[in-house]
């Protein structure tokens, strides 16, 4: 009998104290697992998030995108831009505050995002807008606009429907025209957030949703590059010293140093201590489980068995208990993910499509190797125990015993 | 193999445990051999160093003086690798409490030894049945330690301890948690043993036991006080 089926047969002997030990096992590697998942999670669903429309610069006149300040000169800059080598596309977005009015009930207060259809693209095709069309088709005139689900289902209006919105382009407080657009599709708007409401259209559907006072400043200028995205925003800072470019891993980066840092510490202290706790417990049922068979592990040394023998019987036994918890973990883990990730998403200002738990191999990876590590270091005390037995003592304690 | 036969040359060998009280002398200045087929019982007063002798002679607790040669080869020279392969390949234990593993059937304990001296699966499950026959417990040879009475296990331990064919086999007590019937037929079974060619060690309070050895050793205060011959 090998040292493995040897180490099985010990923790079918002791049933109720391996179950304790693969369940413990288990619901630590689960929280483990998901501490390593929201790690690096907010990082790659945002890198993601804005890898998906196919814009890899963001220009913008803040340190990050999304920080109120405004470009100045938007369109005569994302011209400029669309003209630099490394460009293939540019696309303006300028974003607005509407009160969608409804025949009863409150209006919806709702952002309105327009975007220019200017191209640098030899075929003069249309850029495609940052959102997704969920049902019907984008919305191309100046009067029409896409919608998201929130809007369509609290208004109840489908592609083909009108809405009647009054926008505010410039001040809050300025007299909101009222204005009748067609809905000409539903679409999902990858940063808008669980409490927010969205359309989108052209640049020109905001103007006229604004009364024409939509001036020349915009919140953002997507860019799309022929290659290098590095090189295209070089070029960008080049001609255009007083607004920020930065790449999409730029503004992972910059977000990383921000925001994110707090949940990368927060998951690294858990996996500490869900690690630590691991180790405990494994150690705890292993050298009881030692201290109880010492009589036998004695009377094995004296027929022969090598001190490396039985110091691999711990070991297996540790792997064991380890193996079957950490196996068992992983569709723990995903469940626990699933639902803490639902949780957390409900914080306000979060992108609905942004995840903060996502499956990674890395993580799986990293998830294996510090349960391997878990199996050994918790085996340490208990291989030591019975490394270091001495025979004849231990056989004439347990007869006096 | 030495060519005379002989097993265990132990010269003036002592043990002495460092206690917090000073230290104790549990083996006096022994001197000892055993050959082949040997039948050798080991009496004395509780205390008297019988079991820690055992124990030197089993290569499991060195000797604090003196030497101990086993087939000439100095016991305390041998790295513990050796020596636990000393122990497998050569000698037997056979302990009061048997210590059977509780979760594996009788024929497993037996084949444990075999396994860990690597013979193949086939080969050491033959050994094992064969064993169990020579022990009377062919029938039982699936049964758990908690489904044997104590002169069973007993007999099972035996057969362990004969799995790898041992030249020596040492029994601390064996008839200890028995009855006198049940321990009469362990004795009975441990003469079938020594007649077969296994030399045979026995440390006892038995008297019957004791008496089938042809070697007696008086043993008191760490020495042999006297050995009677038979």
């Amino acid at each position: 009998m090998n040292a493995i089926g040897f180490a099985w047969r010990s923790l079918v002997r002791q049933p109720a104290r391996a179950t304790l030990g693969i369940l413990g096992v288990a619901a630590v590697g689960a929280l483990l697992f998901d501490m390593l998942l929201l790690s690096r999670g907010l990082i790659v669903s945002m890198q993601d998030l804005l890898d998906r429309g196919g814009w890899d610069v963001r220009v913008s006149a803040g340190e990050l995108p999304g920080s109120g300040l405004r470009i100045s000169g938007a369109i005569e800059t994302a011209e400029a831009i669309s003209t630099l080598p490394s460009v293939q596309a540019a696309l303006v977005v300028r974003t607005a505050t509407t009160q969608i009015d409804r025949a009863s009930g409150r209006p919806i207060r709702a952002s309105f995002q327009g975007v220019t259809t200017r191209s640098a693209d030899p075929a003069g095709s249309r850029l495609r807008a940052p959102w997704t069309i969920l049902r019907g088709r984008d919305a191309e005139g100046r009067n029409e606009v896409v919608i998201d689900e929130k809007i369509a289902s609290e208004s109840r209006i489908e592609p083909g429907g009108e809405i009647t919105l009054r926008a505010s382009c410039i001040a809050d407080l300025e007299a909101l025209p009222a204005t009748r657009l067609r809905v000409v599709g539903v679409a999902e708007f990858p940063f808008q957030t669980t409490n927010e409401s969205t359309i989108g259209g052209t640049f020109d559907a905001l103007e006229a949703a604004c009364g024409g006072n939509v001036g020349t400043e915009a919140d953002l200028i997507l860019v799309t590059s022929k290659g290098d995205a590095d090189v295209t925003a070089e070029a960008v800072r080049t001609l255009r010293p007083e607004i920020r470019a930065a790449t999409n891993t730029e503004v992972v980066g910059r977000l990383q140093q921000t925001g994110f840092t707090y949940f990368r510490q927060i998951s690294s202290v858990l996996t500490t201590v869900t690690v630590s706790f691991a180790v405990l417990l494994i150690t705890v049922l292993l050298t009881v489980s030692v201290n109880q068979r010492l009589g036998e592990i004695a009377a094995l040394r004296a027929l022969g068995f090598s001190r490396s023998r039985v110091v691999k019987d711990v070991l297996s036994e540790s792997a064991l208990i380890v193996g079957t918890g950490g196996l068992l973990s992983l569709p723990l883990g995903l469940l626990l993910a699933s639902g803490l990730d639902r949780i957390l998403k409900g914080m306000p200002g979060i992108p609905v499509a942004l995840h903060f738990f996502v499956f990674e191999t890395e993580a799986l990876a990293i998830h294996i190797a510090l349960l391997v590590a878990t199996a050994i270091i918790a085996a340490l005390y208990p291989m030591h125990v019975v490394s270091t037995l001495p025979i004849a003592a231990t056989l004439r304690d347990e007869v006096i015993g | 193999m030495s060519a005379n036969g002989l097993i265990i040359d132990a010269k003036n060998v002592s043990r002495v445990f460092s206690m917090p009280a000073g230290p104790v002398t549990a083996v006096r200045d022994v001197t000892l051999q055993i050959s082949n087929g040997d039948h050798i019982a080991v009496r004395g007063p509780s205390g008297c160093g019988k079991s820690t002798l055992l124990h030197m002679l089993g290569c499991v607790e060195p000797q604090t003086s003196g030497t101990l040669l086993f087939d000439g080869q100095d016991v305390s020279r041998l790295s513990d690798a050796r020596r636990s392969l000393l122990r497998l390949k050569q000698i037997g234990f056979v302990f009061q409490r048997f210590f059977l593993l509780p979760m594996l059937t009788a024929q497993e304990n037996v084949e444990l030894p075999l396994s860990e001296a690597g013979v193949p699966r086939q080969a050491r499950q033959k050994r094992a049945i064969e064993l169990l026959e020579y022990v009377g417990l062919a029938a039982r040879a699936d049964h758990r330690p908690s489904q044997l009475s104590g002169g069973e296990m007993q007999r099972v331990a035996i057969a362990r301890a004969l799995a790898n064919g041992p030249r020596l086999l040492l029994a601390d007590e064996p008839t200890g948690e028995l009855d006198e019937a049940t321990g009469a037929q362990i004795a009975a079974l441990l003469d079938r043993v020594n007649q077969a060619g296994t030399a045979l060690v026995i440390v006892t309070h038995d008297p019957a036991l004791a008496d089938r050895a042809a070697r007696v050793l008086m043993m008191r205060d760490g020495q042999i006080e006297s050995e009677r011959t038979r």
